[in-house]
């Protein structure tokens, strides 16, 4: 073949021109089909709900939840210790290094410009009529309230911190003052006063959204972290609070899992997914899969035992207070939970203590009896044996666990059916909480008649109906006889930790009482003194001499606020350390 | 014809003509009388006849050999010896769009040849530069079978993972990344690295970390056929191990341990009570083998002076020495050149390769194995041993916490089944027309694919549970996952060129456009297989389809464009002034609309000072030549698609962890109903921009004693602006990780390249060879705000503090080591309270912690605070070295060859963690115990033995700090390696030739024959992970490397 060198050379110049010719701008803008951009979103009303449903997301997070608010709430009080790889908090030694408190830092960070993002973009939904002007003020009341809250747990936790107000910040502004945290608190949970629906108006469907009365219940403890106790009041007696939120007859009722969402919580993080045994990480990042609350459970039931009760804690209710077993139980007592007892029939029905009894298992071969044996030689019910206590297959545990966290009567812990994460809410605010900080408010403006008034509101319900006039612990955390306490802040205080104890505010508001109020508190009840290694219980079944896992670490004068966490640091530097960090 | 009949006497002229490097015969060689028309070539003897004048002049002359000119005097046998070319100079070197003699060449080109890639057998061509082109630094990241290997081209301009890596071109086709391994080094004739602006500017926003231009053998066009077969066999022996306690001392430590912890935390196993009863668990031993690696060539290769052909299929096999470890790979090339028409011709490169590749014990995991404990009593009741007799495999006791989380990964390497697969194809075709003397028109045209597909299944496993029922937990279910992917990767280029010289001057002219396309389709899931053989998606339950992560797409399509406009002028003047001139125009998809072009440019000058006539008559000095360049280049490598988009995300599904959505409603204990989430996972910003690099580089080229020695001297200094990188984000932005153009950083540093070539007589050859390149880098700027970055990218080593191992000050090297200051151990109570005294006068409560006691680590309380915090860590050193090198040693003598080949880094540390876990009891982050060395089991710290650098042991060291990341893990990282030593063997001609074959050529060589090192853990060539220069230098059980013996095989028909 010829081929034509005059014609070929035409045609080449002219390819070699094609191309730029081609080369139209949509060739090098390439469409993303595989992330959503801001054009593709918030065209509809869903949408913009749906980015206030993910500033609520922020919470479902055990590192946040458990690992940060739940153990700086009831570690740091030494009511509860832990057994497993956080054991630095039962002696105050917890590390700027330790992970889950960046997790926390950060998701109160995301969640924070979440809500600063939300405030923004639901303003715009609102002028162009993407959302009605009722469900924009709602959501964003709800993005005030979730951003006030973030505050009020960061602030409470590692004191001040820096305020993040705008959608897009560079994220390197250093620490504002504890104080001028809280006003923000206060600030934002004002705004999400107005703005919020009433807990009489919100639809049933959307239980578990922020209401008024939660904002007025935020408000009132932020007012009292700036010493305002008249303001803290102001808000306490809202009728949102007052009118729309009740004591439930009966505190066993308040854990349990029947009972989630009920007319005493004002807020609480929702879990959705019953039953599960997936270990997919779900229970940690923001999934509904669940809680972990089986691992607070003995080792002997669940495998875990992961958080464990100080024994003077049990002692330390006075006769009488059925919030004692609701709270902390140990050898020889029973769990009382009405959902476990309806669906187990109580300890004895889980199946790892059948088959447990049945084998004669032993959980360290050092026992002496089957550690399913009761003390009457008949299977177990009680949560271990008074002559032979359930302290895990390391004997490391101090025999006593929390009923508070032993109420989901779907799990099973890593035995039987191995169901080990649940769904059960966890509660941050209820109105209990609300009425004792009340007292305090009083306490500290003069009013010790409407401070104790407030206190029988929660002593009466304690004790089933009548409290006795006279308030007093049971015993010493060694056994001794107590006296009677008189002091109204103190009596505030023992109500506190007798009330709220292995929930999620106990030492905040120790710590929300004043400098040193906290260490003093915590020294009395235990008797905290400068050993830094878990000593020998002095009292009870649990006194054999041998060490079980109760510390008796006095709080360092530092430590009453956690340390920044050290990642956070690294990545702005101008986050200053707590001291003693 | 006539004239010159009757002027001259004319008379027969005959001889031998022979390499100056062998001493064989060279065939086909071109002799011609000078000045008249006769010519001839030299027949397979390498023997000539010729008829010329007397007094006439001989010229002989053949590719890739110095032409000669021989004047005939009054001899009629003529032998000479055709020394090889004198690379420095006369080869063709590939440039971008183009090629030119080595000498005309203004930028800064390293070559490496065929000849110098078969010394060494290699797997991939990345290895065949390791020290042989200066200011290259290749690091094998481990030595596992088909292992990545890091490529750093002056140095570390980025801090993007894979952000450094070069642009690799194969025959004109620029590759993307990671594709350079399916190319069977046995295919390459030329390996070009374009290092300088000048070079590389032609290239644009790919060029900034350097250009590799690969060249693949074509045919010739002697009329010829060649077949070549080459084959060789590697015997791998067994790594070097850590010296490790057996289940003796391991139980013993335990008791020890046990009865001496203050929390009566940890307890031992009942049986362990007696450790003379136990069996020994030797992981190191069952993990590690010994390895065999194969591989097979096949080319035929020829061609006339119309159609030339090369066409080769290669076999390689690699057993690894780490159990489940192989790589193989099949490869089929093909070159097609044809010119139907003086001013017409094309060319094509085809090439595919089909690779397996299996590491189920990869780097890091490799730590694993040596921190089981050695024992498995207790805990499968069929069998304490790690795989017995009937096929049972232990397992650790599923009860006891402190060893129930480990695994017994012969048994997951032995029953878990794996596959990653892929498939390959490179094809471009170009086709040049001369259009008029001179100028040039060329299209150029091509694809390449790139197909995964890759799947994993683990049978369900219900050993634990049968043996000791619910208390052993859950039972493993099984798994299937498959992952599949591909790449489909267009490109065309025209363009024109116009190389003329009038008189003095010439010019060489190219420029033209080009527009690439890529691809990318995957999808990828896991189900649970409803029994032991199916493997299909479809067939299991519990299908979950892997989520897109902002920047990984594992479902989808992404596109990405390029569409740049391209054009060089260079201009000499008699080949003694040169001057080029490049610039490009590129725009990229990954930018937004309005941000995505750039231009990148660069100038050079070269002067050839030989060519001055004060030099022409010095003798010694056969070639001197300056060159300096400066040039803005650009990168883009590291930076995700739609960076700049404002990105909103709904999260995983409502079951899955990760969603962004909550479930209102709920009352009692009924659920509530689940209402989806949308959160922004990344905000907008089109003001992205390509990462700029400003070059300057100042060269020159010597050679001496007629070009047998010769030498390279480069000083450079590159400056990187701008660098892309999605970094690790202070939480109150609302983001982890944001995109953006994070900083600068500059390299600056001088190169070396020595080479000495001489025939000592035709029996006797020397081949010698240095590079040496030094190279100091400094982070210079971060716009963030921060003064330091952080490692970051995915090395998780667990620990009390070790999420921070790496820190970069500005003015610092990358990756520089940052943590304590290890000065020591606390060897007395009054020691201790006096720290604790000192502490409590400055307003601390303890020197470091309430718990530390005599016996632990000491540090250096670097800020004066009196208390350890992390306040006190300090830069510990840096993973980069100093300089580094390679010197070859070669030579030969009659027909034996011989080759030693050295490499050697001075001057890095390197970050020993898997020391730290040798000397770590606890598992760290995890409730369990692990295995310790000898050295630390014979040596810890006891009231009654004292040790100043083997701490106390505890269960849980996180109450005493002892395993911080601080200086006692810091080592020296220098080493000089005997890489390769080939001794070979060609066969006689005579016998060659009686099996009618032209070449038999045996040889034997050993890989990795010694290394010289102070460093103690198992293997110091260690390199980045995952690409990505904040954590490199970093030994957390890399796979390590052993000797190989290889016996080989060339034959060439």
């Amino acid at each position: 073949m010829k081929i034509n060198k005059k014609y070929f050379t035409i045609a080449a110049l002219c390819g070699a021109m094609l191309i730029p010719l081609s080369c139209k701008k949509n060739f090098l803008t390439q469409t993303n089909t595989t992330a959503s951009n801001a054009d593709a979103t918030f065209q509809k009303s869903q949408d913009v709900v749906a980015l206030v449903n993910s500033i609520y997301d922020g919470y479902q997070n055990s590192d946040l939840l458990k690992k940060s608010i739940w153990y700086y709430a009831n570690f740091t009080s030494h009511d509860w210790f832990n057994d497993g790889g956080d054991i630095a908090w039962n002696n105050y030694t917890i590390s700027p290094t330790f992970g889950a408190l960046y997790t926390f830092w950060q998701n109160a960070y995301f969640d924070i410009i979440r809500a600063n993002s939300a405030l923004e973009i639901i303003a715009t939904a609102k002028t162009k009529g993407v959302v009605t002007a009722e469900l924009g003020n709602r959501l964003l009341g709800e993005a005030y309230f979730l951003r006030g809250m973030s505050y009020y747990y960061l602030a409470g936790s590692f004191g001040g911190v820096p305020l993040e107000l705008k959608s897009n910040p560079n994220g390197l502004a250093p620490r504002n003052t504890q104080a001028e945290v809280f006003a923000q608190v206060v600030a934002d949970m004002k705004q999400a006063e107005t703005l919020l629906q009433s807990k009489t108006v919100l639809p049933a469907t959307e239980k578990g959204r922020a209401t008024k009365g939660a904002a007025y219940a935020y408000e009132g403890s932020a007012q009292m972290w700036l010493g305002k106790y008249a303001e803290a009041l102001t808000a306490f007696n809202n009728t949102e609070l007052t009118a729309n939120y009740h004591l439930l007859p009966k505190f066993i009722d308040v854990h349990e899992f029947s009972n989630q969402n009920n007319d005493e919580s004002l807020f609480e993080i929702q879990f959705d997914i019953q039953g599960s045994q997936s270990w997919d990480g779900g229970w940690q990042n923001g999934g509904e899969v669940a809680w972990i609350d089986d691992f607070s459970w003995p080792h002997e039931l669940s495998g875990f035992g992961y958080d464990y009760g100080n024994p003077g804690l049990e002692y330390s209710y006075q006769t009488g207070d059925l919030r004692k077993n609701a709270t902390i139980i140990g050898p020889g007592d029973q769990n009382i939970s009405p959902g476990i007892i309806a669906k187990w029939g109580g300890i004895k029905g889980y199946q790892v203590v059948i088959d447990g009894f049945k084998n004669g298992t032993k959980d360290n071969s050092a026992q002496k009896y089957g550690s399913f044996v009761g003390d009457d030689g008949n299977i177990i019910n009680t949560c271990g044996a008074l002559r032979q206590p359930w302290y895990g297959d390391d004997l490391t545990r101090s025999g006593f666990y929390c009923a508070k966290k032993w109420r989901d009567p779907n799990l099973t812990g890593a035995n039987g059916s191995s169901t080990i994460f649940g769904s059960q809410n966890q509660i941050l605010m209820r109105y209990a909480e609300v009425l004792l900080s009340r007292a305090e408010c009083k306490v500290r403006t003069g009013d010790i008649p409407g401070a104790l008034a407030d206190l029988k509101l929660v002593r009466d319900r304690a004790f089933g109906g009548s409290a006795p006039a006279v308030m007093q612990d049971g015993l010493t955390y060694d056994g001794k006889a107590t006296t009677p306490i008189t002091d109204p802040l103190q009596m505030v205080l023992s109500e506190y930790r007798h009330e709220l104890t292995g929930e999620y505010s106990l030492f905040y508001l120790l710590r929300r009482a004043g400098p040193g109020v906290a260490a003093t508190f915590i020294q009395k009840n235990y008797g905290t003194d400068a050993t830094v290694t878990p000593q020998p219980y002095p009292y009870g079944p649990t006194a054999d001499g041998k060490l079980h896992g109760v510390w008796r670490t006095s709080l360092p004068a530092n430590h009453d606020i956690l340390p920044i966490p050290q990642t956070a640091i690294g990545l702005n530097p101008n986050l200053k350390q707590n001291p003693g960090y | 014809m006539l004239v010159s009949m009757s002027g001259y006497a004319q008379s027969k002229i005959t001889g031998k003509v022979t390499g100056a490097d062998d001493g064989l015969p060279i065939p086909g060689v071109t002799v011609k009388v000078k000045g008249g028309a006769a010519v001839t070539s030299t027949n397979t003897e390498g023997t000539y006849s010729i008829t010329a004048g007397s007094n006439a002049t001989l010229i002989f002359s053949f590719i890739g050999y110095t032409s000669q000119e021989v004047a005939v005097g009054s001899n009629s046998s003529v032998n000479i010896k055709l020394a090889p070319e004198n690379k420095a100079l006369n080869e063709v070197v590939v440039v971008g769009y183009g090629s030119a003699k080595r000498s005309d060449v203004t930028g800064a080109i390293s070559s490496v040849n065929a000849a110098t890639i078969a010394k060494v057998p290699v797997t991939s061509l990345d290895q065949a530069l390791q020290g042989r082109a200066a200011g290259v630094q290749v690091t094998n990241n481990d030595a596992s079978p088909g292992s990545n290997i890091t490529v750093l081209i002056r140095g570390t301009g980025s801090l993007a993972s894979g952000g450094n890596t070069p642009l690799y071109v194969v025959d004109g086709y620029p590759i993307n990344a990671g594709g350079i391994n399916n190319i069977n080094p046995s295919d390459i004739a030329s390996i070009d690295v374009l290092k300088d602006a000048s070079a590389t500017a032609i290239y644009g926003v790919r060029a900034a970390n350097g250009v590799v231009m690969v060249t693949t053998k074509k045919g010739k066009k002697d009329g010829g056929a060649q077949v070549e077969f080459n084959a060789y066999n590697a015997f791998q022996s067994k790594p070097k191990q850590y010296d490790l306690l057996n289940a003796q001392q391991f139980a013993t430590l335990a008791n020890d341990v046990a009865a001496n912890d203050p929390n009566k935390h940890f307890t031992t196993l009942a049986n362990w009570a007696s450790p003379s009863s136990l069996t020994n668990a030797d992981w190191q031993n069952a993990i590690y083998r010994s390895g065999l690696t194969q591989n097979y060539d096949l080319a035929i290769r020829g061609g006339n002076e119309k159609v030339q052909s090369s066409t080769s299929i290669g076999y390689y096999d690699q057993k690894g020495i780490v159990l489940g470890s192989y790589f193989k790979r099949i490869t089929v090339g093909e070159n097609l050149d044809y010119q139907p028409t003086k001013w017409l011709k094309s060319a094509t490169s085809a090439k595919y390769s089909y690779q397996n590749l299996n590491n189920p014990f990869g780097t890091g995991n490799l730590g694993n194995i040596n921190q089981l404990p050695p024992t498995l009593d207790g805990g499968n009741k069929l069998t304490s041993q790690i795989k017995d007799a009937n096929g049972n495999y232990g397992f650790f006791n599923p009860i006891y916490t402190y060893v129930a989380k480990n695994n017994n990964p012969i048994y997951s390497i032995e029953t878990n089944q794996y596959k990653n697969i892929n498939n390959y194809f490179l094809v471009n075709s170009s086709l040049e027309a001369t259009i008029f003397d001179g100028l040039k028109f060329k299209t150029n045209g091509g694809i390449t694919y790139t197909g995964y597909n890759g799947s994993y299944f683990q049978p369900s496993d219900s050993r634990k549970i049968d043996q000791y029922g619910a208390a052993a937990g859950a039972s493993g279910t099984a798994l299937y996952s498959q992952h599949i992917n591909s790449t489909f990767d267009w490109l065309w280029e025209n363009y024109l060129s116009y190389d003329k010289t009038f008189g003095s001057h010439t010019i060489n002219f190219v420029a033209g456009v080009s527009q690439q396309e890529s691809d990318y389709n995957s999808l990828g899931g896991s189900v649970t297989p409803p029994n032991n053989t199916i493997k299909s998606l479809s067939q299991g339950t519990n299908l979950i389809l892997d989520a897109n992560t902002n920047g990984a797409v594992n479902n989808g399509e992404v596109k990405r464009s390029y569409a740049s406009q391209f054009a060089r002028l260079a201009y000499n003047y008699a080949s003694k002034y040169y001057l080029t001139g490049t610039v490009r125009r590129d725009g990229s998809s990954q930018f937004a609309p309005g941000h995505q072009y750039g231009t990148f440019y660069s100038g050079a000058v070269n002067w050839n000072v030989k060519k001055e006539s004060f030099l022409t008559n010095v003798n010694w000095l056969s070639g001197l030549k300056f060159r300096g360049s400066y040039g803005e280049l650009g990168n883009q490598h590291g930076i995700g698609d739609f960076t700049y988009q404002s990105l909103y995300s709904a999260g995983a599904s409502a079951t899955a962890s990760g969603n962004l959505g909550y479930a209102f409603g709920k009352v009692g204990g009924s659920n509530g109903t689940y209402q989806a989430g949308v959160a922004s996972i990344q905000p907008e910003n089109d003001n992205i921009r390509w990462e700029t690099d400003y070059v300057t580089d100042i060269g020159m080229d010597a050679s001496f004693l007629n070009g047998e020695l010769s030498l390279t001297v480069d000083y450079f200094n590159r400056k990187s602006k701008d660098f892309l990188l999605n970094i690790a984000a202070s939480p109150q932005t609302g983001y982890n990780t944001l995109p953006s153009n994070v900083g600068s950083m500059v390299n600056k540093g001088w190169e070396f390249a020595l080479n000495y070539n001489h025939a000592v007589n035709s029996d006797v050859h020397i081949d010698l060879g240095l590079t040496l390149s030094f190279i100091k880098n400094r982070l210079t700027g971060l716009y963030s705000g921060t003064n330091a970055i952080s490692n970051f990218g995915g090395l998780g080593l667990t620990g009390d503090g070790w999420s921070e191992f790496t820190r970069t000050y500005i003015g610092q090297p990358i990756g520089e080591f940052y943590g304590y200051k290890a000065i020591g151990i606390i060897q007395s109570q009054a020691q201790l309270t006096a720290l604790n005294s000192a502490a409590q006068a400055k307003g601390n409560d303890f020197y470091y912690k309430a718990t530390t006691g005599v016996g632990d680590r000491l540090y250096a309380d670097v800020d004066g605070s009196g208390k350890i915090t992390a306040d006190d860590r300090v830069a510990l050193g840096s993973p980069q070295p100093k300089f580094f090198g390679g010197f070859n040693l070669g030579g030969s003598y009659k027909s034996w060859d011989f080759n030693a080949y050295f490499y050697g880094v001075y001057g890095n540390k390197i970050l020993n963690y898997q020391e730290s876990n040798l000397e770590s009891f606890a598992q760290r982050g995890s409730v369990s115990i692990e295995n310790v060395s000898k050295q630390y089991y014979n040596n810890y710290w006891t009231p009654t033995r004292s040790s100043n650098r083997y701490a106390a042991v505890h269960y849980d060291d996180t109450d005493y700090g002892n395993l911080l990341p601080s200086s006692a893990w810091i080592e020296n990282g220098s080493f000089l390696k005997l890489k390769t030593v080939t001794v070979g063997y060609s066969l006689p001609q005579d016998l060659v030739k009686k099996l009618t074959l032209s070449k038999i050529r045996v040889y034997v060589s050993s890989q990795n024959l010694f290394t010289i090192t102070k460093y103690t853990g198992l293997d110091p060539e260690i390199g980045t992970q995952n690409a990505n220069p904040t954590q490199n230098g970093v030994d957390n059980g890399t796979y390590p490397s052993s000797r190989f013996y290889t016996i080989g095989l060339n034959v060439v028909f």
